[in-house]
C-alpha cells in the first residue's frame, strides 16, 4: 500500500506524458486525480495504523535489491513519517489544483509536480539509507525544473542556485550516510537496523564528523542560519505552487532526516553536540524574523519566515536529543512539537505562497509597497490571506501555536535561557505579518488596487481547504498529536 | 457544558458576522439575545462551580473551571458587552457594521474563556484570542488611514506581555509537570520566580499600566463602542483579573508586591496627570483606565485582592457609561475635542446619566465607585501608610478630571451660544447610557453597613477595614478637587489647562510612544534592514563565489570534454563519410545506401551527444560525479 502512494505518482507523471490530446483545463483534472491517490492510500494506512506503539516501524514492505550492500527497496512507518507524508500529499494536491500559468506545456508542468510528489512520499516512507539519498537529490531535479522552466524574473539563475547548493549539501550528507552505513561490522543501509544497533556510538571523533557531515546536509536544506542564502532567490523566483511544495514539502526533508538519522541512529554523539544545534537554531528563528521583517518583496518576507520558523523545528529536534535520560516529557514534547511544527508550517506557508501566486498571477509584482487598501476588491482573499498570516504568527486557535508552545515548553525544560531568546521570534513575527496585511489590504488604495479580482472558485476552494486544517488542527489538534505523540514519546525514550 | 459560557457568543458572533443583516434593529436584537443567553449560561456557571476539560493530546489539557473572582467576572462581562453591542448596533458607521458587532460578540466569548481558564495554557490560549479580537476591532475602519498601524502597534505592544505567559506555561511544566493553577502551589526555586514575572508582565501589558500605557491611546482608532468594551470588561481588564485570581501564588515571592503596587501608583498618578490635561475625549477617558487599573494593580499588591475586584466591577459600568457618552457627544459636534461640546443643554438626558458615572469616577459618595475607591485606599494604607496617601493623591487627580470631562462635554457654555447639533443620539444608544447610569448607582448599596461583608464573599477573600482619617483625608481631597474644576470652569481655564508646551509633552502620556519609538522601534527597523543587506552581502558572498568557481571548473572539464569526446565523434562520423565517399566511388549502390546511412545515423549521434554537452546541467554533472567519486573514495579509504 506504502509502495503503490509512491508508485502510482511515478505512473502518473510518465502516463500525462503522453495525453497529448487534452487542454490545460483537462490535464490539470487527471493530475489532480492522481495526486490524490496516494492522499487515499495515506489515509487508509492512518486507519490501519497502530498510534499507541511508537518505537518500531508499521506496515514495512521490504523487497531485496543489492543484498551485499544491504540495499533494499523496504518502506514502511511510525507516527512522524505518516504525518509527514499526509500533509505532503495534501498539499500536492493543492499545488496541482492551483490554477497557474504553464506557459504552453502543461503536460511537463503536472508530469513534474507528480514526479515530485513520488519523490517526496517516497523519501518519508523509505526505510532504507540509500533510497532516502537517492531520494533526496531527485527531489532536487524536479526543483530546478519547476523553477527553471516555470518561474518568473532571474528564475534561471535562482534555479541554479538552489540546485548546486542542495547539491553541495547533499554530497556532505551523503559522506555522512555512508559513514554511518559502513561503521557496523556488516554494511547496511537498514535504517531499522541502524537504529538497534547505534553504530557509531562511543567513537568521539568519528562520530562527530559524521555528525557534522549529516547535519550540514540536512541543515542546508532545511535551512538554517548561516547556509540559507540559496533559499530567497528559490522561492522568490518560482511560480506559486513550486514555493508551496518547496517551502512545505522539501523543507521538511531536511529536519525530517534530523529526526531519522542522526537523532535515531547516533544518540550518544546528537546528545553532545545538541546544545550547539540548538544555539544555530534559536540564531536562524531570531535572524530570519529580523531579515523577514526588513524585506519589501511579498515572496521574500514569507520565504524568511521559513527560516524562522524552521528554526523551531529544529530547537525541538535538539532539545529532544540532548540529553540520553532525564526530562522525558519535556523533550517528548519538543519533538512531537517540531513534528506538529513541520505539518502546520506546511499548510500556513503553503497557503501564504499560494497566495503570492494568486498576487502574481494578477498583477506580476511582489512589492508590498505598491499594494493597499485590498480588502475592498478582494475580501476572500484578505480573509484567507488574513487566517494564513495569524496562524504564522503563532496565534491560538490556529495550526502553527499548538507546535510552536509545544517546543517553547519543552524546551524551557532543557534550555531555559534559550527558549527566553527565541521568544523574541514570536514579537517580530507578529510585527512583520501585521505590517504585511496592512500594507496589502488596508488603508488607502495602492497603486495597484484598480480591476484587482478576488479569488477565483478554484483558488477559493483550494485555500478553503487548507484554512480548514489550520484552524482543525489549532482548535482540536488530538488527532494529529495522537498519531505523532507516541513515536516522540518512543525516541526520546530509548538510551 | 461551561464551554458554552465561551462558544455562545464566539459562534453567535461568527454568525452575526457572516449573515451580515442589513437593518440595525435586526443586528442589535440578534447581538443581544445572544449576549443574554450568555449572561443566563454565566449565571448558571457560576452558581453550579461546574468545571470542564478538553483533552488535546500529547499531555496537552485544557481546563476551565469557576472559583470565585471568575464567578463574578463570567457575569459582568457578557453584562456590559450586552449593553455596548446594543449601542454599537445603533450608533457605529453603516459601513461594516455587521462585522463589527459579529466581532464584538465573539470578543466577549474570548474574555469568557479567559476568565474561566483553569490553567496556563488556556490562560495563554484566551488571552492571544483577546489580543487578536482587539487587533481587528481596532483596525475595524480599516479604509481610514492610520487605523489598522494602530491596530498593529497595540497588538504588538500586548504582545510583549504575552510573551511574559509562554515564559510562565514553560516554567509551569518545568517545575511541576503540569499547566494546572491547582499544582502551581507546588512550584518553588526558579521556575516560581519565572512565573510570577511572566504573569506580571502579561498583566502590566494587558492592562495598559507603565510602560505599556501609551497602546491604549493607539486603541482609540477604533470605534467607541469597541473602546468602551476594551477598557470596561474585556481586553484590559484581563490583567488586573488575572492578579486577582492568580493572586495566592503571586503573592509567594517577596517582590511581587512591592513591585506590583509601585507600578500601580506610579501609572495611577501618571495617568492622572496626563488626564488631567488631555483634550481629547477619549484620550482622556483611556488615561483615566490606566490610573484605575493603576488603583486595582495597588490594591492586589497590598495583599487585598477583593477591593481590586470590587473597583473593577464598579470601574466596569462607570467606565463604558462615560465611553458611550462621549461616542455621543463626539458624533454631535463631530470632533474629538473638548474644545467646542458643552452639550448640556442640547442633550439633557444623555447629560443627566453621564454627571452619574462622572460622579462615580469622581469616587463621590453613595455611588459604588466611592466605595470601592475607599476600599483600595484602605488596603494600601493597611500595607504601607505611604501608598495610602498616594491613592487619596490619585483619587483627588480622578475627581478633578472627571468634573472635568463632565463639565467640557456636558457642562453650560460659559460664552456664546449652544453648539450646532449635527446628529442627534437614538433612544437605544441613550438608554445604554443611562442603563450604566443606573447600575452605578445600583453599586451605592454598598455603602449600606454590612454590605462589605458580602462584597468579600463574592469576591472570596476578605477586605480590610479602612481608618477614619484615610477616609476623611481622602474625602477632604475629593470635594477640594472637584472645587477646584468648577471655579476653574467658570473662569475658562479647565479647556486652556490642554495648551502650552507642558501640557502638549505630558498629554501624549509623556511622549512615552515616541521614546518607544525612538528606542525600540526605529532600531529594530534599523537592524532589520542592516541584516538585510548583511544577507545579501557577505553571508551569500561565499555561495556566488563557490557557484562561479564550480561553473569555471565545470566550464573548463566541458571543454576539454568536448575537445576530445566531441573530436572523436567527429572523427568517426568523418571517416564514415569518407568511408562512404570511398565506397560510393567503387561499389554497388545497395551497399553504398547502407554505408550513407550508417554515416548519417553516426552524425546525428554526434550531434545528440553535443547538444547534452551545451545544457548547463551537464556541467554541474561533471563536477558532481567527480565529487561524488573523491567523496566516496575518502570515506572507503578511511575506513
Amino acid at each position: 500500500m506504502l509502495s503503490a502512494a509512491i508508485v502510482v505518482p511515478l505512473l502518473g507523471a510518465l502516463g500525462l506524458l503522453a495525453l497529448r490530446r487534452l487542454d490545460e483545463r483537462g490535464l490539470r483534472l487527471v493530475a489532480l486525480a492522481v495526486a490524490a491517490v496516494p492522499l487515499v492510500l495515506l489515509a487508509g494506512a492512518w486507519a490501519r495504523f497502530d498510534p499507541g506503539t511508537g518505537g518500531s516501524f508499521q506496515l514495512v514492505e521490504e523487497v531485496p535489491w543489492i543484498p551485499t550492500l544491504g540495499v533494499a527497496w523496504r518502506v514502511g512507518v511510525d507516527g512522524i513519517a505518516l504525518a509527514l507524508a499526509l500533509v505532503s500529499a495534501v498539499l500536492f494536491c493543492a499545488a496541482v489544483a492551483y490554477p497557474v500559468d504553464t506557459l504552453g506545456r502543461p503536460r511537463h508542468y503536472y508530469g513534474w509536480l507528480l514526479f515530485l510528489e513520488a519523490v517526496s512520499l517516497g523519501l518519508f516512507l523509505t526505510l532504507d539509507l540509500l533510497v532516502f539519498y537517492v531520494l533526496f537529490d531527485l527531489s532536487l531535479v524536479g526543483m530546478y525544473f519547476l523553477i527553471g522552466r516555470w518561474g518568473h524574473g532571474d528564475n534561471r539563475h535562482a534555479a541554479l542556485k538552489f540546485f548546486l547548493y542542495t547539491l553541495a549539501g547533499s554530497l556532505v550528507m551523503l559522506l555522512g550516510i555512508l559513514g554511518l552505513a559502513l561503521a557496523g561490522d556488516t554494511v547496511t543501509f537498514d535504517m531499522a537496523e541502524l537504529i538497534r544497533t547505534q553504530p557509531l556510538a562511543g567513537e568521539g571523533l568519528r562520530g562527530g564528523l559524521v555528525l557534522f557531515a549529516l547535519l550540514v546536509g540536512l541543515g542546508v536544506k532545511t535551512p538554517l542560519v548561516p547556509v540559507h542564502t540559496w533559499l530567497p532567490p528559490a522561492h522568490v523566483d518560482a511560480p506559486g505552487p513550486a514555493s508551496t511544495i518547496l517551502a512545505g514539502v522539501l523543507l521538511k526533508m531536511g529536519t525530517y532526516g534530523m529526526i531519522r538519522i542522526p537523532l535515531s541512529m547516533m544518540r550518544q554523539t546528537f546528545a553532545d553536540a545538541a546544545l550547539v544545534l540548538a544555539v544555530v537554531a534559536v540564531v536562524s528563528i531570531v535572524y530570519g524574523a529580523l531579515v523577514a521583517l526588513g524585506q519589501t518583496n511579498l515572496k521574500a518576507r514569507i520565504a524568511y519566515t521559513s527560516v524562522n520558523h524552521m528554526g523551531y523545528v529544529v530547537l525541538g529536534i535538539a532539545v529532544a536529543g540532548a540529553v540520553l535520560g532525564g526530562e522525558e516529557d519535556g523533550r517528548a514534547l519538543a519533538l512531537t512539537g517540531a513534528t506538529v511544527q513541520m505539518v502546520a508550517h506546511g499548510l500556513t506557508t503553503g497557503a501564504l505562497f499560494l497566495v503570492a501566486g494568486s498576487f502574481w498571477r494578477r498583477t506580476g509584482d511582489y512589492d508590498l509597497d505598491a499594494y493597499g487598501g485590498l480588502s475592498g476588491p478582494a475580501p476572500r482573499l484578505a480573509a484567507v490571506t488574513t487566517l494564513a498570516a495569524f496562524s504564522s504568527l503563532g496565534l491560538p486557535g490556529l495550526a502553527q501555536f499548538v507546535g510552536e508552545f509545544q517546543v517553547f515548553a519543552g524546551t524551557f525544560a532543557v534550555y531555559p535561557v534559550l527558549a527566553g531568546i527565541a521568544l523574541v521570534g514570536l514579537l517580530v513575527t507578529a510585527a512583520l505579518f501585521l505590517q504585511m496585511l496592512q500594507k496589502l489590504f488596508f488603508g488607502p488604495p495602492g497603486e495597484r488596487h484598480l480591476d484587482f479580482p478576488d479569488l477565483s472558485g478554484s483558488e477559493g476552494a483550494v485555500l478553503a481547504v487548507l484554512g480548514a486544517l489550520i484552524v482543525a488542527i489549532g482548535v482540536y489538534p488530538r488527532w494529529l498529536l495522537d498519531l505523532v505523540a507516541a513515536t516522540s514519546a518512543a525516541l526520546v525514550g530509548g538510551g | 457544558m461551561l464551554w458554552l459560557v465561551s462558544l455562545v457568543p464566539v459562534l453567535a458572533g461568527a454568525s452575526l458576522g457572516v449573515a451580515a443583516p442589513r437593518r440595525r434593529l435586526a443586528l442589535g436584537a440578534g447581538a443581544g439575545a445572544a449576549l443574554a443567553a450568555t449572561v443566563g449560561l454565566a449565571l448558571w456557571g457560576a452558581l453550579g462551580r461546574a468545571s470542564a476539560s478538553l483533552d488535546w493530546g500529547a499531555g496537552l489539557v485544557l481546563r476551565l473551571a469557576v472559583d470565585d473572582p471568575s464567578a463574578v467576572m463570567m457575569v459582568l462581562v457578557p453584562a456590559v458587552a450586552l449593553v455596548v453591542a446594543v449601542y454599537a448596533a445603533a450608533h457605529e458607521e453603516e459601513r461594516g457594521l455587521a462585522r463589527l458587532v459579529g466581532t464584538l460578540v465573539a470578543f466577549t466569548g474570548a474574555m469568557e474563556l479567559l476568565v474561566l481558564a483553569a490553567d496556563v495554557l488556556t490562560l495563554l490560549v484566551a488571552w492571544e484570542l483577546v489580543g487578536a479580537c482587539s487587533w481587528a476591532l481596532i483596525g475595524h475602519q480599516w479604509w481610514r488611514a492610520g487605523t489598522t498601524g494602530a491596530a498593529t502597534q497595540a497588538f504588538v505592544a500586548t504582545r510583549v506581555g504575552d510573551l511574559g505567559l509562554f515564559a510562565a506555561a514553560g516554567a509551569a511544566l518545568a517545575g511541576t509537570g503540569s499547566f494546572d493553577y491547582r499544582s502551581l502551589a507546588g512550584l518553588d526555586g526558579a521556575w516560581l520566580h519565572v512565573l510570577v514575572a511572566g504573569v506580571v508582565l502579561a498583566a502590566v501589558a494587558k492592562s495598559a499600566l507603565l510602560p505599556f500605557s501609551p497602546w491604549l491611546f493607539s486603541a482609540m482608532a477604533g470605534p467607541t463602542s469597541v473602546s468602551a468594551l476594551l477598557h470596561a470588561a474585556t481586553m484590559v481588564a484581563a490583567g488586573a483579573f488575572i492578579l486577582v485570581r492568580l493572586h495566592p501564588v503571586l503573592d509567594q515571592v517577596a517582590w511581587f508586591a512591592p513591585v506590583v503596587m509601585g507600578v500601580g501608583v506610579a501609572t495611577a498618578l501618571a495617568g492622572g496627570v496626563v488626564a488631567l490635561v488631555q483634550r481629547h475625549a477619549k484620550k482622556l477617558l483611556a488615561a483615566s483606565t490606566s490610573a484605575q487599573y493603576g488603583l486595582m494593580f495597588v490594591a492586589v499588591g497590598a495583599g487585598v485582592p477583593a477591593a481590586a475586584l470590587a473597583h473593577l466591577v464598579a470601574h466596569a459600568a462607570f467606565k463604558a457609561g462615560l465611553f458611550l457618552s462621549a461616542g455621543i457627544a463626539m458624533e454631535a459636534v463631530e470632533s474629538p475635542l473638548l474644545d467646542r461640546m458643552r452639550l448640556g443643554r442640547r442633550l439633557p438626558v444623555v447629560a443627566g446619566a453621564t454627571i452619574v458615572v462622572a460622579l462615580a469616577l469622581a469616587a463621590v459618595p453613595p455611588l459604588g465607585g466611592a466605595w470601592t475607591k475607599e476600599q483600595v485606599l484602605a488596603a494600601a494604607g493597611h500595607a504601607a501608610p505611604a501608598a495610602g496617601v498616594a491613592v487619596a493623591v490619585a483619587g483627588a487627580l480622578s475627581a478633578f478630571y472627571a468634573a472635568r470631562l463632565w463639565l467640557l462635554a456636558f457642562g453650560r457654555p460659559v460664552e456664546g451660544g449652544d453648539p450646532a447639533l449635527r446628529r442627534r443620539p437614538s433612544p437605544a444608544e441613550v438608554a445604554a447610557v443611562v442603563v450604566l447610569a443606573l447600575a452605578s448607582g445600583l453599586f451605592g448599596l454598598a455603602w449600606v453597613p454590612g454590605a462589605g461583608a458580602v462584597v468579600g464573599r463574592l469576591a472570596g477573600a476578605e477586605l480590610v477595614p479602612g481608618t477614619t482619617w484615610e477616609l476623611a483625608l481622602s474625602l477632604a481631597l475629593v470635594a477640594t478637587a472637584l472645587y477646584a474644576a468648577s471655579v476653574a470652569h467658570r473662569r475658562g481655564t479647565l479647556v486652556t489647562l490642554g495648551r502650552g508646551s507642558l501640557a502638549e509633552a505630558v498629554a501624549p502620556w509623556f511622549r512615552l510612544s515616541s521614546l518607544s519609538q525612538a528606542v525600540v522601534v526605529d532600531p529594530t527597523l534599523r537592524l532589520a534592514g542592516a541584516l538585510v543587506r548583511f544577507d545579501d552581502r557577505v553571508l551569500d558572498v561565499p555561495a556566488r563565489a563557490a557557484q562561479k568557481v564550480a561553473t569555471t571548473v565545470a566550464a573548463g572539464l566541458a571543454g576539454a570534454d568536448r575537445r576530445v569526446v566531441d573530436a572523436g565523434v567527429r572523427g568517426v562520423a568523418a571517416v564514415a563519410a569518407w568511408a562512404a565517399g570511398v565506397m560510393d566511388r567503387v561499389s554497388e549502390r545497395g551497399f553504398d545506401g547502407a554505408v550513407r546511412r550508417l554515416a548519417g545515423l553516426v552524425g546525428a549521434a554526434g550531434a545528440d551527444v553535443r547538444r547534452t554537452q551545451t545544457g548547463m546541467t551537464h556541467h554541474y554533472y561533471v563536477v558532481v560525479a567527480a565529487g561524488t567519486g573523491a567523496l566516496v573514495l575518502v570515506t572507503l579509504l578511511w575506513r
